[in-house]
């Protein structure tokens, strides 16, 4: 098992939103997390990530056998867990190349490997640009900074590229995206996706899971999943919306 | 009739009256006038109060505990000059305690034809124009640091470019504090003719690592027509020390001047530019970075006036504060009726890394024309948990993000000095200095 959510209770601002969250997920697999506005979605990802904001009230998360709660947002991050952010933030001044040859490091170091030089990071990084059909002057660019909304969710891909974790949480990575951008970012994560490297897609929408097949699909209601299927799930709520699965569910 | 004193001031105000008057009795002449002139003003006006608008946030109350004596020099830091070169060529000018350095700095006498450089102290004692040499003495004199320094003005630097020459090398002005409780009261005089053009690298340090020292520096830049110059300026001084610098520029129609301040040390930093721009297309830009920690204060603050058509002037300013430090900006730009399509911005940003760090900012915009476009801005605050968090989603610990994004932030204004050479240098100084903040 990559990831094993038991119970898991999150609030913010005294506001409880995670009300005991069950989740599995195993390498090479990709699941879907779809639910209302409001349902816990975006906390979800916080939490996986470690972001302060957040406070943990309850329950456990393991990932690949250690407690990852316990574990600095960067610790997270080093040993495999990457977050695609729904607003992916603009830092002026701070180019792309030294942000991911920094990052990148980061990870080599937890790894035992040396780390890569101005050089060497360049050639890495052209493969990774190559293979997304990113444009070549990103590196040299500030991060994010007055890329579209499409740029900034692919430079997010593109960082996935680089630093190779092991478990991708997307959150909302489709949000405000046209046809053509959700298209190229749903190939980047395609172009990413291996027997060892698993993805939480978190969305409001089935059409990204048109271009990215979830193996599992998962119903995010009230700070709980209430419901679990395969593919055919994300089409079922496609078809008929939220409602009529969660009027079962109260009613249950 | 003299200011209201407390004790402690006006026993400061007398010290340096005694030093100034043991200075114009042995004098005569146009620029024994000069120095009575700037003693009558100075008994009368020293020192300025928290009540003096200009000096509110500023506070002078530490600076008048000291004496600090304009007398005495040392020779004996030839082996301490190399470790402040920059790592790139230049004409060395090295001052200690204030004085020219001969015997330190490079050989003046091979410059090229229609360029002259020489010790101010030379140019008092020999040259017969005094009277044009202080012709501006009026604005110096209503700054009190510079009428401070026209009562003790001891040397510094007269530099003449002819018109269409240029120096090549850039000017590298390294100042050397070697002993504490002594004032440097520095004056430089930068004539840059019609097409010249001239790059001046200033540095101010001190090779005593305790005890305050003071550097009062006037300089004056008359840039001519079709003339270039940039200038960087780094203020370097140990932790207790004073800097007090007035610039006056005076730009001709379709000149260049760009200035760059950097400022980390010293207990009060406080670096001026008035700057007048008295011909048609006219472009300038004055950028600084400071940094302060500890209970320094950092005091930048500019003054322009728009006076024809087409001017062109751009200001960013940054200020990185942190413990119990005060950033101070104050920037006026003044459009006169006549300088119609005028583009003047002038824009301040504080990044404040503790919660007891403050800054004073103050932009103005005086406007006198009609169709114009200026703008003007400050904000201060934290740095963006967001951007925090980003960087640690990606690996980066916490301590190595903020340091991170406040270099990158504190570097900005650095990007517009044009010679990569200098850029690179004054970027991996105020790296250092940054290395000194509880970021590091």
């Amino acid at each position: 098992m990559l990831l094993k959510v038991e119970n898991l209770q999150a609030e913010i601002e005294e506001k409880q939103i995670l009300k005991g969250l069950n989740l599995e997920v195993k390498p090479g697999e990709v699941h879907a997390i779809m639910g209302p506005n409001g349902a816990g979605k975006s906390t979800l990802a916080s939490v996986l990530a470690g972001r302060e904001d957040y406070e943990v009230t309850g329950g456990e998360v393991e990932f690949n056998g250690e407690d990852l709660l316990d574990l600095d947002p960067e610790e997270r991050a080093r040993k495999g867990l990457f977050l695609a952010f729904q607003y992916p933030v603009e830092i002026p001044g701070v180019s792309n190349k030294l942000f991911m040859q920094t990052a990148v490091n980061a990870m080599r170091e937890e790894r035992g490997l040396a780390p890569l030089d101005m050089f060497d990071f360049d050639e890495y990084a052209k493969e990774k640009i190559e293979l997304l059909d990113m444009r070549a002057d990103l590196l040299e660019r500030s991060v994010n900074v007055g890329f579209s909304g499409g740029e900034k969710k692919r430079n997010d891909i593109f960082q996935m590229a680089l630093l190779e974790p092991k478990l991708c949480i997307m959150d909302e990575t489709d949000s405000g995206l046209d046809i053509d951008a959700l298209r190229q970012v749903a190939n980047g994560v395609n172009a990413l996706r291996s027997d060892e490297r698993s993805f939480i897609v978190v969305t409001h929408y089935q059409r990204l899971l048109d271009y990215i097949k979830p193996d599992h699909v998962h119903v995010l209601y009230d700070g709980r999943i209430i419901k679990s299927g395969g593919f055919e799930l994300a089409l079922e709520l496609e078809e008929n919306g939220y409602d009529e699965i969660v009027q079962q569910y109260k009613n249950a | 009739m003299a200011k209201k004193l407390s004790p402690v001031a006006q026993q400061a105000r007398d010290f340096y009256l005694q030093q100034a008057q043991a200075k114009s009795t042995a004098e005569n002449g146009f620029l024994k006038q000069v120095r009575e002139n700037a003693q009558a003003k100075f008994a009368a006006e020293a020192f300025p109060t928290a009540k003096d608008e200009d000096w509110k946030y500023t506070k002078l109350t530490g600076f008048i505990q000291h004496h600090f004596t304009t007398v005495g020099t040392s020779e004996a830091v030839a082996d301490k000059i190399q470790g402040y070169m920059p790592g790139f060529p230049v004409i060395k000018l090295v001052f200690v305690d204030g004085w020219f350095s001969e015997s330190l700095s490079d050989d003046l006498s091979e410059l090229p034809k229609g360029i002259s450089l020489e010790s101010f102290s030379d140019t008092l004692s020999m040259n017969s124009e005094l009277d044009q040499l202080f012709a501006d003495e009026e604005r110096i004199l209503s700054e009190p640091f510079g009428c401070m320094n026209s009562m003790l003005m001891s040397d510094g630097f007269s530099l003449q470019l002819a018109a269409n020459t240029t120096l090549e090398l850039p000017l590298f002005i390294l100042h050397l504090q070697t002993k504490a409780e002594h004032l440097s009261a520095v004056r430089n005089r930068i004539d840059v003719g019609q097409n010249a053009e001239v790059t001046l690298v200033e540095r101010y340090v001190s090779l005593h690592s305790e005890g305050a020292g003071c550097n009062n520096i006037v300089t004056e830049i008359n840039v001519a027509k079709h003339a270039r110059v940039k200038q960087v300026i780094l203020q370097q001084q140990n932790g207790e020390s004073y800097y007090f610098n007035n610039q006056f520029i005076t730009q001709a129609q379709e000149s260049h001047f760009n200035t760059f301040f950097a400022s980390s040390g010293c207990v009060v930093t406080r670096h001026q530019n008035h700057l007048y721009m008295d011909g048609e297309r006219i472009e300038n830009s004055q950028n600084s970075a400071c940094i302060a920690s500890g209970k320094q204060t950092v005091d930048s603050r500019t003054y322009t006036e728009h006076n024809q058509e087409w001017g062109f002037s751009r200001q960013l300013h940054k200020y990185v504060l942190d413990d119990d430090a005060i950033g101070v900006f104050d920037g006026m730009i003044r459009v006169d009726q006549q300088a119609q399509k005028t583009d003047g911005q002038m824009d301040n940003k504080n990044l404040l890394l503790s919660d007891k760090a403050k800054m004073d900012a103050k932009p103005k915009l005086e406007i006198y024309a009609d169709d114009v476009q200026c703008s003007h801005g400050s904000a201060t605050g934290q740095i963006d948990k967001n951007q925090i968090f980003y960087l640690q989603a990606r690996g980066i610990d916490k301590a190595n993000a903020m340091r991170m994004i406040t270099k990158a932030f504190l570097l900005e204004p650095a990007e517009e000095i044009a010679d990569q050479q200098i850029r690179h240098w004054v970027m991996s100084e105020l790296e250092t200095a940054l290395e000194k903040t509880h970021l590091a």
